[in-house]
């Protein structure tokens, strides 16, 4: 009954071609599980003998256990038992294989219908065959046939039928079934794959594949060994627990800070979730799911046994997947999570996981922080190039198949996680560092897809509290870097500028705490999609970073990114992009209104046009010459309101941030300063010379995006005027009501140029 | 909008649930926190979390009570799961004999790895089986007299003293912390103000785990 809309949305979700056997969950199981051969394609036949050779197994198995079990009694035997039945001891054994029996089960009686159906087609309904699913809930009348005269029949049916019908007309799924269920063969009835009659001894063989693995990496069994005791070794399902929280500290630092600042340790929750393979957090249907991805992911060891890696359990894909849904969990109550204030109401949060949970999302983000926990696992070489490239690759791997299902999400969802954890993906290693630093932070990136194939989408900037400011761009070089050289160059004009650049390290504690929506939105920042930079052609990405009073000292610093820019033009050809982003942050304490700390940072990028590393292909619509020379906008200022607004009232400091984000499109004369930060203004400086008409699509998706960003953020206003009246005080100063008036007219004005932009 | 105010309570305290697999911890929690009862309820996979907020003396005092798997031989958790507990309910079923003698091996993984200072209930439970006794409630008694602990006869199914069983924990660790806070008060006195309501620092007087449990 339900097999229908479960099996509809797992085939959904994997976006593969069909898999084999996709009615059967049983047997696709069996295949997964490596009870039953699967490649090359196995014929029917191979299966029906691998089939009752393990049932023949099975048998001898049970014979020599039964037989065993009453012959020797040492008066040890009993205590043995309660111990390593494995059933009876161990929570949670039995409920990994209670949905085994059930698949079985449930494909007996899949395959009783259909039978049924078949007889009754004989008895000339032959217009019923198009509808079997129709019948299935009219018929409760179960009549046991015997599967092994039946199959006969049947045989002879689907004879009968091919030649007076085309089988096409079938259902192949059903078609597949009945041969299934045939014992013609050298096998006999031993062969019948789906059978009542040995059930047990099918069951038995996918339980023990599961529990161990079939000479995979995860092993099941693995994790209900003891964990305390031995210290020599982590214990898997330690082990496994960790792996899931590296995951998270690539993809949502955040979260992942703020589950370790309330000691929520990865085992108080992952123990369960991951000794019943998650069975105790989803019901029967949406678990049947989860499994289905879980098994079709190979246990196979991935990774080769000279490399190094971080986590046993990630060098399967199904280790990977494992730890991947776990994240993806986690991401899915993200914003609960980070609502918590104690260990105790976070794990409590943690242990009850949503019912109807949206499972395709679940899922989809499950795929890919798979493919990011199988790359991430490697331990990078030394060499920067290779890991740079690593990189890219795994976030394009990794971004590619949930952007679309993202895009479509409301505008009420404003902090995507999706770009955030791009944006972690490929910081991951300053994530790391600054983790080391014991400090949490919070990088929020607001999504944003311009079209699909340029996307800009806004990192945060982090407040800068206190010491040093830090510079946001180095974060962000892997973003772009692909070719070391100018990462080098790059590096240098770091040093060169910057008086230190611990990357966002401290005192960043953005949304800690704080429900995500608004730390989120309090932080901004452009970040240039990498998928605008990976496109054949070549780019140069000048990122900027630093701070500087309204109308202070910036424009010096600016000047010296564009030149730096530039200089980077030359080196391309005619087909080169260039975006520069400028983001400038400005801290202000209170006592000291005009404390500036003298950071900037200029990241010039350098993609070479490297087919490989950048085989997205996707910039070729883009083929004009883009620079990015500094038009800045007096919004910035503006925002700083908004910017304490959304970092909290707690917070003592006053950060300001303005952002700038300014392309400039040279060949054309075309000027766009894209003003960033939750807010978003671009302005057109200059004339408009219709060159491209490539160009003038991205123009007006730029426009349409930007209308986007208005919305947006016109939506947080609209939450923000309702919360501000239960804030306190320091909202209230904040959010004074000139402040608001101006913003508000800032944004009218960005309309206008998004309106201006789109009717280009 | 996720942002409830999680402040509403003037103190918090850890408390956790101890005792051998099958003797009722979950049911006691889920009395506890939502009287509910489930008889065929599922057996507890590594720890499970709940909270409820009591009244003491015109205090409120949040309970945060963590529900381990009995099978002492999967504690994964061990040290940390004891890390800031004040309180222990110490369960056995007095139709088993066998986990009021373990009663002694958890209180011994209490000393090993839990503030010196926890306060323990032992809870004899399944008291509405009383046909299928195997404990007498004296034999408890006297052991608990012994060890110092409190102790009360209870029905997770019958509700019966579950609550009692808690509240009498929940205001010994209440009375023990205000007591030294009020120390800590006037040792504090020359060295300055503190900090209203919000933390209560009794981490010179006694062992320095009791910060978490009591600040905030």
């Amino acid at each position: 009954m339900s097999s229908s809309t479960v099996d509809a949305s797992a085939s959904d979700a994997s976006s593969m071609p069909q898999k084999r056997f996709s009615n059967l969950r049983s047997v696709r199981w069996r295949i997964d599980l490596g009870v039953l051969p699967s490649s090359p394609p196995a014929s029917i036949d191979d299966i029906r003998r691998v089939t009752a050779d393990t049932r023949r197994r099975y048998a001898n198995l049970r014979r020599r256990l039964l037989i065993d079990h009453h012959s020797p009694k040492n008066g040890k035997a009993s205590p043995d038992l309660t111990v390593d039945n494995p059933l009876s001891q161990n929570p949670g054994m039995h409920e990994l294989l209670a949905p085994l029996v059930y698949v079985l089960h449930f494909d007996l009686d899949h395959l009783t219908q259909v039978q049924k159906l078949y007889e009754d087609l004989f008895s000339d309904e032959f217009d019923k065959i198009s509808f079997p699913e129709g019948d299935f809930l009219s018929s409760h009348r179960i009549r046991r046939v015997n599967n092994w005269e039946s199959g006969i029949e049947i045989e002879n049916n689907l004879h009968k039928i091919c030649s007076d019908h085309s089988l096409d007309e079938l259902d192949p799924d059903t078609r597949e079934m009945l041969l299934l269920s045939d014992s013609y063969g050298a096998e006999g009835e031993l062969g019948v794959i789906l059978s009542e009659r040995f059930m047990e001894h099918d069951a038995y063989f996918m339980f023990e594949n599961l529990m161990f693995g079939a000479q995979g990496v995860v092993s099941m069994a693995s994790f209900f060994s003891p964990v305390a005791g031995s210290n020599s070794i982590l214990p898997p399902v330690i082990e496994a627990s960790s792996a899931l929280y590296y995951l998270l500290s690539i993809v949502d630092s955040s979260l992942h800070s703020h589950l370790v600042e309330l000691e929520v340790e990865p085992q108080y929750f992952a123990l369960r979730w991951l000794r019943v393979l998650f069975g105790r957090e989803f019901c029967l249907d949406d678990l049947l799911v989860i499994w289905d991805e879980l098994f079709y992911s190979a246990n196979s060891r991935y990774i080769d046994n000279d490399v190094e890696f971080n986590f046993e359990v990630l060098c399967s894909p199904r280790g990977a997947f494992i730890a991947a849904l776990a994240v993806s969990m986690l991401l899915y109550v993200r914003s609960l999570l980070l609502a918590t204030e104690t260990a105790t109401t976070c794990l409590q949060r943690l242990l009850s996981f949503p019912q109807n949970p949206d499972m395709k999302k679940l899922i989809e983000q499950a795929k890919s922080l798979q493919v990011l926990a199988l790359e991430s696992n490697i331990l990078s070489s030394p060499c920067q190039t290779y890991s740079n490239k690593n990189q890219l690759t795994i976030s394009r791997g990794y971004s590619l198949p949930s952007a679309s299902a993202l895009a479509k999400t409301s505008l009420n969802v404003i902090p995507d996680r999706y770009w955030e954890e791009k944006w972690r993906v490929l910081h991951k290693d300053e994530e790391l560092r600054k983790q080391s630093n014991g400090h949490s932070s919070s990088s929020g990136i607001m999504k944003k897809i311009l079209t699909k194939r340029l996307s800009f989408s806004r990192t945060n900037s982090e407040p800068f509290e206190g010491n040093n400011a830090h510079a946001l761009s180095s974060v962000r070089r892997r973003l772009f870097g692909d070719s070391s050289e100018v990462i080098e160059v790059a590096k240098d004009h770091v040093k060169s500028e910057c008086n230190e650049s611990p990357v966002i390290s401290d005192n960043l504690n953005v949304g800690k705490g704080f429900p995500e929506e608004l730390a989120d939105q309090g932080t901004s920042n452009c970040m240039v999609e990498e998928t605008l930079l990976s496109g054949h052609n070549a780019l140069v990405v000048s990122t900027h970073t630093g701070p500087h009073d309204i109308g202070n000292d910036h424009e010096n610093e600016s000047e010296k990114s564009s030149i730096t820019s530039n200089s980077f033009l030359g080196d391309n050809d005619e087909e080169t992009i260039s975006m520069e982003e400028s983001c400038s942050q400005n801290k202000q304490d209170e006592e000291s209104t005009n404390m500036e700390e003298p950071c900037c940072q200029n990241l010039d990028k350098q993609l070479a046009q490297d087919a490989e590393a950048t085989s997205s292909g996707d910039v070729d619509s883009i083929p004009e010459q883009i620079a990015a020379p500094k038009d800045r906008k007096p919004f910035a200022g503006k925002f700083q309101w908004l910017w304490r607004f959304g970092r909290g009232s707690k917070e003592e400091n006053q950060e300001s941030k303005r952002l700038q984000n300014a392309g400039h499109v040279e060949k054309d004369s075309f000027d766009i300063s894209h003003c960033d930060g939750t807010y978003t203004s671009c302005g057109i400086n200059k004339r408009i010379e219709v060159g491209d008409k490539k160009v003038m699509d991205t123009i007006r998706n730029l426009g349409q995006s930007m209308l986007e960003h208005i919305q947006v953020i016109e939506t947080v206003f609209q939450q923000d005027k309702s919360k501000c009246e239960s804030l306190d005080n320091l909202t209230n100063n904040i959010l004074g009501g000139k402040g608001q008036g101006t913003a508000i007219a800032a944004l009218k004005e960005l309309r206008k140029i998004s309106s201006l932009l789109r009717e280009m | 909008m996720a942002h409830r105010v999680d402040h509403e309570y003037d103190y918090l305290f850890k408390i956790v649930l101890i005792g051998d697999s099958g003797v009722g911890k979950s049911n006691i929690l889920s009395r506890f926190t939502r009287n509910e009862f489930c008889l065929d309820s599922k057996s507890t996979i590594g720890v499970e979390f709940a909270t409820k907020t009591i009244q003491i003396e015109g205090k409120t005092i949040k309970a945060q009570i963590w529900d381990t798997a009995g099978q002492e031989r999967y504690r994964a958790i061990t040290s940390a799961y004891y890390r800031g507990a004040v309180g222990a309910l110490l369960v056995y079923d007095i139709t088993k004999q066998k986990t009021f003698d373990n009663v002694q091996r958890w209180l011994r993984e209490l000393r090993d790895h839990a503030d010196s200072n926890i306060v323990i209930m032992m809870a004899g439970n399944k008291s509405d089986l009383n046909h299928l006794r195997a404990v007498s409630e004296n034999d408890g008694q006297v052991f608990a007299e012994k060890e110092g602990l409190s102790f009360l006869e209870t029905s997770a199914l019958e509700s019966l003293n579950v609550e009692k069983a808690f509240q009498t924990v929940l205001m010994e660790i209440y009375h023990i912390i205000n007591k030294k806070a009020l120390a800590a008060k006037e040792a504090a006195r020359t060295a300055g103000p503190i900090a209203q309501g919000t933390s209560i620092d009794v981490s010179d007087s006694a062992g320095g785990s009791k910060t978490a449990c009591c600040s905030r």
